[in-house]
């Protein structure tokens, strides 16, 4: 691969929990439940895929359970503040933190440090697409991923076509919006925020699939590193609109991909890489809010 | 309610809280397992507070432990574990009030020992009758150099000589790949390059006097040779991002690196990942971590913490820790640190005879070492490399 090459997988590489996160994230910042619990639904989903694949020796039994422990994880999510009316902030927070207790003492039980599977190699994940591999530059993007990298992807547009085209979408909409409007309608506004978050959990399971089983076969506690509130970011950014909001997930992981890269050439200078989607992020969040009250005259209700 | 109720009943309401906030305190300041019974006889009550990566880790923390509460047993003392869930401070001083008069510190946490946080005295002042022994640094100095506190001794390692060990070793492992890895490995062919990377997590002395050993003993092995290697360095990859440090590695296998030495805690776990996936060869810290990825780690550079946890406890039992330095090295004469005994990596090697061969002529450098033939850059007491020494290592990054 050539250096262009390089950066150009790893930032799909980077990209894709983020992406995943944020195509997660999309449905419950349109529902009006902001959820920050993505950072530990993917530890989580990094943490069972890695734990029950070592124990049983599936990897497909690893991917299931993932989703289902996420699954659980949004149900919870959703009951303490949907059904209860709990406060997101407190409840998501709380997720974020019992996921790494949890991992930390099955691990300090298991007396290791991190979990692998000695029998399962990371080439085993990679998709290489028999034509395209070939290809220079396109190559490198499309070419030698694994499942859920395609899949999250592809995922962007699914993501838009459910928001925009679907009566489901338009329903989440409405209850974020104008609850008392929907309500009026006759739509059952708690089924719509559960569904939008359980969504979110299931995405953000793949993100930890992929981040844990299917790019390095190793679970470290942690190892979300951050990932899922930079995806809260992007989310805001794009303004919950899939395809904007993916697009900052794909800045981040270029950044990363360049700040990685540029390293063999610039030393410790391209870690300024890394600077750069938060000076955007800061840059874009602050014109459109400014646009978004330049011409509000109506006072209390936005 | 009367206003004076009122008045009694908040302040019982805050007595209350203060109590319970101090039962929090002294209750959960530690996990409390592994406590030796104390036979009696002896004095010494020791405690062993273990860094962040707890007990199990398989080096670092366990082998103080392990040697620990063996010498405990030998004396007839008391040793007890502590895993701090409170934070380091919270969990000295706990033990220093139970009465603990030998406390192991192996986190790097100085501040509230030595300089006191928050406007309270340090706790090595309001507890000298109490020793305190810290690792990997010398905090207990001050601008001049002149020791603070008398009860405290800062135990260094040598790191950077087992670190040389490692860089020599990986040179010799380098040159002779067609011999030990004719199959299942990728290794960039000597024709084509000759590189040599190295990942540590924070661009510090603690970090930099690995790097500087390890490139000593990749530029002492390559004058042997009369080769030329070169040299990538990353000193900010973090402690926390096994993806950073996997990508990072992947882009030194890329450029032709055969070897990496990770030196950036779990970060390195994406390291050996890495090297694994690409079927190249990885360098583990701290604890033996040789069977990480079986066959694609060369060798740990180690920190054997159990040699100064002994020697110290022994000292204070025969009443001789007062004459002890207050800042003690541990060199690769002592014991103390070293390179693994590569058994996990001789299972994998084609050719055992020139494996062999590779093995006698790390330990006759080791042998150097610490006969002082040869002198390593010590970064950590801040002593400076000077590249130009190394002639025959191209440094790319840094």
């Amino acid at each position: 691969m050539n250096f262009l090459g390089n950066i150009l997988y790893d930032s799909v590489y980077h990209a894709t929990p983020i992406l995943l996160c944020v195509l997660g994230g999309i449905f419950a910042y349109k529902a009006n439940v902001l959820n920050i619990a993505l950072e530990g639904m993917m530890l989580a989903g990094a943490f069972v895929s890695m734990l029950v694949s070592y124990l049983t020796g599936n990897i497909a039994l690893g991917y299931l359970a993932a989703i289902a422990v996420c699954l659980l994880i949004g149900l919870i999510f959703s009951f303490m503040t949907v059904t209860y009316k709990g406060n997101v902030i407190v409840v998501g927070l709380a997720i974020n933190m019992v996921v790494p207790a949890i991992a930390g003492f099955v691990l300090q039980y298991m007396e290791s440090a991190n979990i692998r599977l000695t029998w399962k190699d990371v080439s085993d994940f990679k998709i290489h697409i028999p034509v395209i591999d070939k290809i220079p530059i396109l190559g490198d993007i499309l070419s030698g991923h694994t499942p859920i990298t395609y899949l999250s992807f592809i995922g962007i547009f699914f993501i838009w076509l459910l928001m925009y085209r679907t009566k489901f979408g338009i329903y989440v909409r409405v209850v974020g919006e104008n609850e008392d409007a929907a309500r009026n309608l006759g739509l059952n506004t708690n089924k719509y925020r559960y569904l939008a978050i359980l969504l979110g959990a299931f995405c953000c399971s793949l993100a930890g699939i992929n981040l844990a089983l299917e790019r390095m076969v190793l679970f470290t506690n942690n190892m979300t590193a951050g990932r899922g509130f930079i995806a809260i970011a992007a989310i805001y950014c794009g303004q919950g609109d899939p395809v904007s909001s993916a697009l900052y997930a794909i800045v981040f992981g270029a950044a990363r991909a360049l700040a990685v890269n540029m390293g063999l050439y610039a030393g410790p200078a391209a870690a300024l890489f890394d600077v750069i989607p938060y000076v955007v992020m800061g840059i874009v969040l602050t014109i459109v809010s400014m646009l978004k009250y330049r011409n509000q005259k109506v006072r209390g209700f936005h | 309610m009367k206003k004076g109720t009122k008045k009694f009943l908040g302040g019982l309401l805050a007595a209350v809280m203060a109590v319970g906030m101090l039962a929090g305190c002294g209750g959960d300041s530690g996990k409390e397992d592994g406590k030796e019974a104390a036979a009696g006889g002896s004095d010494v009550k020791m405690a062993i507070v273990c860094s962040n990566s707890g007990q199990n880790d398989n080096g670092y923390n366990q082998s103080a432990c392990t040697e620990g509460k063996e010498i405990a047993k030998e004396l007839g003392a008391e040793c007890k574990i502590v895993e701090p869930v409170n934070g380091v401070p919270a969990a000295l001083e706990t033990l220093a009030e139970d009465g603990y008069n030998l406390i192991f510190s192996l986190e790097y946490d100085f501040d509230a020992l030595i300089k006191g946080v928050g406007g309270a005295k340090p706790i090595a002042e309001q507890y000298p009758d109490t020793w305190f022994v810290v690792f990997n640094d010398n905090p207990n100095r001050d601008d001049k150099g002149e020791t603070i506190h008398d009860n405290v001794i800062s135990v260094l390692f040598d790191v950077h000589e087992a670190s040389y060990l490692a860089g020599y070793l990986s040179v010799y492992m380098n040159e002779n790949m067609d011999k030990l890895f004719p199959e299942g490995y990728s290794l960039t062919p000597l024709d084509q390059s000759r590189g040599i990377g190295f990942i540590g997590g924070t661009n510090s002395n603690g970090i930099l006097f690995y790097s500087y050993g390890f490139i000593q003993g990749i530029n002492k092995a390559a004058e042997e040779l009369n080769v030329n290697y070169d040299y990538y360095a990353k000193y900010d990859a973090g402690f926390t991002d096994p993806a950073l440090g996997s990508t990072v590695a992947g882009t030194f296998y890329e450029s032709g690196a055969n070897v990496v030495f990770a030196d950036a805690g779990v970060v390195g776990d994406g390291i050996t990942s890495k090297a694994k996936e690409v079927g190249k060869i990885a360098i583990q810290t701290d604890a033996n971590l040789d069977d990480q990825q079986p066959g694609h780690v060369l060798t740990s550079v180690l920190k054997i913490t159990g040699v100064p946890v002994k020697t110290i406890t022994q000292a204070f039992a025969d009443g001789k820790i007062n004459e002890m330095e207050k800042e003690q090295s541990y060199n690769l004469a002592s014991g103390a640190t070293g390179i693994t005994d590569l058994a996990e990596m001789s299972k994998h090697v084609a050719d055992s005879a020139a494996w062999d061969e590779i093995k006698a002529k790390t330990d006759e450098i080791s042998k150097q070492i610490q006969d002082g033939s040869i002198d390593v850059v010590n970064k950590q007491i801040g002593e400076e490399f000077d590249p130009a020494t190394c002639p025959h290592v191209t440094i790319k990054t840094e």
